[in-house]
């Protein structure tokens, strides 16, 4: 099976913290990946170098086997790559329909669009239908995201980069502030996007998580990745251990 | 918490109002009385100052103060705070809104401030220019100022109290092009050619700048080292002149500035400076009332009044002079 | 996004509808400043014309008030853009006298005072201004340069080289179409200067808060990372939304030339502090993100009718000073309560 996204070698240092130190992974189209790992280990650097949010200082991507460069995170948008972020990126000043549409606003049609004019209605339309499908617990699109709570803030990112995700989509730790019915829908809605035929990261320090909803994880240690394992035939303790370095060596093992 | 936070609002927005109101106090109920009665009964004189806060303005004001309760006429003072017309402009057509029954203005522009003090004029209000004036100041009843030439003479007097035996002299301005310092070159050259006895050397420009000044002196101190008195037509000029002359190690040189504010009769005392010609602002004030009350009550007016100076030195200092000194309060 | 849409009906879960509307109209117009700022703004004026009936509330005085704001309004409609990416323009006094410098000197050589004159002075401020105004915003984007210290640097290089091409004199004189229909003008009684105004308020205001643009402007204000993630780019936007401001300041200069006949190379200093402090006051956040055109038109009258009522009645000029600036503090101290209660805190 070819891998739909991969990453061979990537490095990058913060001074002297050396986030990624020669980082692979791979990830097949409809599948879905977890990506797991202690704090710092290199997660959401992982993720913003594979979605053009960082630069590299070496290494090489491959998506559907042909080598990308990613100058912006729109370059990745374009190819139907999405994320939610740690620390999600959205404008607290605008509404979530807003933000939704933050980049890819609908225009009026005609004249009046050409001339930059958006259709707000349109937009908070169709924000407040993906909201409903998504069970999240925002409860008005025109209230500005400053003012929601985090879990409704994280709502409103996953809401987001689902509905623009047609590739990929990279969730980090998107259940952090999630209350026990959202993360639920969270899961769900990661099982939707999945059989849509389309590949999911989910980053997450769950392991219940993990198990329930991936098909395959990865396991990053000290900016490299350290252990490959197919979900159906490991443990909670097997994962544990190959994130704490207890259990060494089990890169390929999979 | 919203309800807190207006009520906080409130109370700045209220104390701010509760400020106007105190700060009005007399004059306001004075102004407002007469102006409901209008007409002819109205004895308010509003006064709009080139910048509020300068010395020169102050005692101008004071001037018209004292001539107006003479005359029996209240006065309110209002000033840009900054010599600009966009400053100024809007602040005068507030005036023109309260109809006092006279305007005595300083403009701080001769073509920006035409229009508006036109509007002035046609509201029925008499205008009357001070210090400065505009293009076409013909709307105005009349126009007071000090007669910069005659400043210039009496720079050059001074200078020749100091040095009775004649010599050389020279002339330290801002910048060509400016009216009243061109002025004062004219009087004091005039006068200077008009004595056998001294040899004038003509006009530099330090362009406002104390340290040009002192070059320009300095230089001038290289090429004829027997100069006995350098006239500065400004603040600034004049001490960069004594710079000049201290740099160029010579002794005798005496230095004539112009006007008299507290920065200009320190200079004096510090004997940085020998002589100041100092305006009569205060003079300029009291004509302009006068003229105006002359409008109002159909009196004859006198179309154009120029001042004259007083010459400050450290030996009149305690006397007339020290009179002559601007003020900062009345 | 359609994709989302033919999926799953279900929605497992919370049973919960997301609204596509405000739910409470009159908690969200509550929430506005520029709404308690023009209470403000009424109170202020009721003040007056009780303390002064028959002179303040007059037609006269008010066309007065609101033709000495005309030529602010201009610039505060770009400051407002400016200051909602949480920027800020020092330079637009500066700008408007180089503009109206440039303009004056080749309106004046060509000798004619018809509109055509007219109009060549109006296409080189405007072009004087934009330059301006792009070199700032590429100042601040590309050189990453704060842009207080961009504007307070082209603040004195602007106003220097209206200095070098004039020799620090005035050019008096401007078109005489100029100052008669435009400066003094009337329409039905209405100042002419202050139309010009209205039409450039209420365009800005529509591109402000109906187009792309304005949104782009608030979402760079709001969090830059977030409008680069979404692929923005805002380094471009910055540089035209400063160039913007540079293109008003240009119309600015020939209205100013307009209305006062001069280019008022001295004048115009506190110009920049002025629109600053109303577009503040009308509740557009220094911090970016936040803010409305109608709320610095409002903060841009509460000075101006301050300083007209001041005047009127006779107050000193030194209170009005201390008067402006206390409602200014007043307004970001409130506005600093609203973010606070916005962002989720108690305090
Ligand atoms: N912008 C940055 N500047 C400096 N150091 C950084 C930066 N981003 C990440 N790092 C460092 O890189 C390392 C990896 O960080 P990263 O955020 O990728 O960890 P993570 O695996 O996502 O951890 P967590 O589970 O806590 O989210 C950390 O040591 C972090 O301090
Ligand atoms: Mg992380």
């Amino acid at each position: 099976m070819t891998a739909l996204f991969e990453a061979r070698g990537l490095s990058r240092r913060f001074g002297r913290v050396q986030a990624l130190d020669g980082a692979d992974f791979d990830i097949a189209e409809g599948e879905v990946v977890a990506l797991i790992g202690d704090n710092g280990a290199g997660k959401s650097t992982l993720v913003k170098a594979l979605t053009g949010n960082l630069d590299l200082e070496s290494g090489q991507i491959l998506y559907e086997g042909r080598e990308v460069h990613f100058a912006t995170p729109h370059d990745a948008s374009r190819l139907g790559i999405e994320v939610v972020h740690q620390d999600l990126a959205l404008a607290p000043h605008l509404d979530s329909a807003q933000n939704m549409f933050l980049g890819r606003e609908i225009m009026r049609p005609g004249i009046l669009g050409r001339l930059g004019f958006m259709d707000t209605p349109q937009m908070r339309q169709r924000s407040a239908q993906a909201f409903t499908e998504l069970g999240s617990a925002v409860r008005s699109v025109v209230v500005p995201v400053g003012a929601m709570s985090g879990g409704q803030k994280q709502s409103v990112a996953i809401a987001r980069a689902v509905a623009w995700a047609n590739k990929l989509l990279f969730l980090d730790e998107p259940t952090a502030a999630l209350g026990v019915v959202q993360t639920r829908n969270v899961l769900d809605t990661i099982k939707r996007v999945r059989d849509r035929g389309i590949s999911v990261v989910l980053i997450s320090h769950s392991m219940p998580h993990v198990l329930e909803v991936s098909d395959r994880v990865q396991v990053l240690r000290l900016g490299r990745r350290v252990a490959t394992y197919q979900t159906s035939g490991t443990t909670i303790e097997e994962l544990v251990g190959a994130m704490t370095g207890a259990l060494d060596n089990q890169e390929g093992a999979a | 918490m919203r309800s807190s936070t207006f009520r906080i609002a409130a109370a700045g927005i209220g104390s701010v109002m509760a400020l106007a109101a105190c700060s009005t106090g007399a004059p306001t109920a004075d102004s407002s009385s007469s102006g409901a009665a209008g007409g002819s009964n109205n004895k308010t004189i509003a006064f709009v100052q080139g910048v509020a806060g300068d010395e020169f303005y102050i005692t101008m004001k004071c001037g018209i103060e004292a001539k107006a309760k003479e005359l029996g006429y209240t006065v309110t003072t209002q000033g840009p705070q900054k010599f600009d017309p966009t400053l100024q402009k809007p602040i005068v057509d507030s005036v023109t809104a309260s109809k006092p029954a006279a305007l005595l203005v300083a403009p701080t522009d001769v073509e920006a401030m035409q229009a508006p003090l036109e509007q002035a004029a046609a509201a029925g209000i008499k205008v009357v220019l001070v210090d400065t004036t505009v293009n076409d100041p013909s709307f105005a009843v009349s126009q007071i100022s000090s007669d910069n030439i005659g400043g210039g003479k009496a720079a050059f007097e001074a200078i020749k109290k100091a040095k009775p035996n004649g010599g050389k002299v020279l002339v330290i301005s801002v910048d060509p092009g400016i009216s009243t310092t061109d002025a004062r070159v004219k009087g004091f050259e005039d006068a200077a050619k008009a004595d056998g006895t001294y040899q004038y050397l003509g006009v530099q420009y330090s362009h406002n700048d104390p340290a040009t000044a002192a070059n320009l002196v300095s230089a001038a101190l290289q090429k004829d080292p027997d100069i006995v008195g350098i006239f500065a037509t400004n603040l600034f000029a004049a001490e960069g002149s004594a710079t000049g002359v201290r740099q160029a190690g010579a002794k005798d040189v005496t230095i004539v500035g112009f006007d008299a504010g507290p920065n200009q009769i320190k200079a004096l005392k510090d004997g940085t400076v020998q002589a100041l010609v100092a305006q009569q602002p205060a003079v300029i004030g009291s004509d302009g009332v006068e003229q105006a009350n002359n409008a109002l009550t159909g009196a004859p007016v006198e179309k154009k009044i120029q001042t004259g100076f007083t010459i400050i030195t450290k030996d009149n200092l305690d006397a007339e002079g020290g009179q002559a000194a601007y003020k900062s309060t009345c | 996004m359609s994709s989302t849409t033919e999926h799953q009906k279900a929605g497992s879960g919370a049973p919960m509808e997301t609204s596509a509307s405000h739910e409470n109209l009159v908690e969200r117009v509550k929430a506005m400043q520029s709404v308690w700022i023009l209470g403000v703004l009424v109170v202020i004026i009721a003040v007056f014309g009780v303390l002064a009936p028959t002179t303040f509330l007059t037609p006269g005085n008010i066309t007065n008030i609101a033709q000495n704001v005309s030529i602010w309004a201009v610039l505060a409609v770009g400051m407002t853009f400016v200051i909602i990416t949480s920027g800020i323009d020092l330079s637009i006094g500066s700008v408007l006298v180089v503009s109206s410098v440039v303009a004056a000197q080749v309106m004046e050589r060509m000798g004619d005072q018809g509109w055509g004159t007219a109009l060549v002075g109006l296409v080189l401020s405007v072009v004087v201004g934009i330059f301006w105004g792009c070199l700032n915003g590429f100042l601040v984007a590309k050189a990453n340069v704060p842009p207080l210290i961009v504007t307070l640097g082209t603040l004195s290089v602007a106003l220097g080289v209206a200095q070098i091409l004039t020799g620090g004199l005035d050019v008096r004189s401007a078109p005489a179409v100029l100052q008669d229909n435009i400066g003094y003008g009337r329409l039905a009684g209405v100042p002419v200067i202050t139309i010009v105004a209205l039409v450039i308020v209420v365009l800005g205001g529509i591109l402000l808060h109906k187009t792309r643009f304005g949104r782009y402007t608030y979402a760079i204000g709001s969090n830059e990372t977030s409008a680069r993630r979404v692929g923005i780019n805002v380094d471009r936007k910055l540089v035209q939304i400063y160039g913007f401001t540079g293109l008003l300041a240009g119309i600015a200069g020939i209205l100013s030339l307009a209305q006062y006949g001069t280019t008022t190379i001295a004048g115009q200093s506190l110009t920049n502090l002025n629109v600053i402090a109303a577009v503040v006051i009308g509740g557009t956040s220094i911090f970016g993100g936040q803010g409305s055109m109608f709320g610095s038109m409002v903060g841009l009258f509460i000075p101006a009718v301050l300083q007209s009522g001041f005047v009127i009645i006779g107050v000193s000029p030194y209170w009005q000073t201390v008067a402006v600036g206390s409602i200014l503090i007043t307004a970001v101290y409130v506005d600093q309560q609203r973010r606070s209660t916005a962002s989720g805190g108690r305090r």
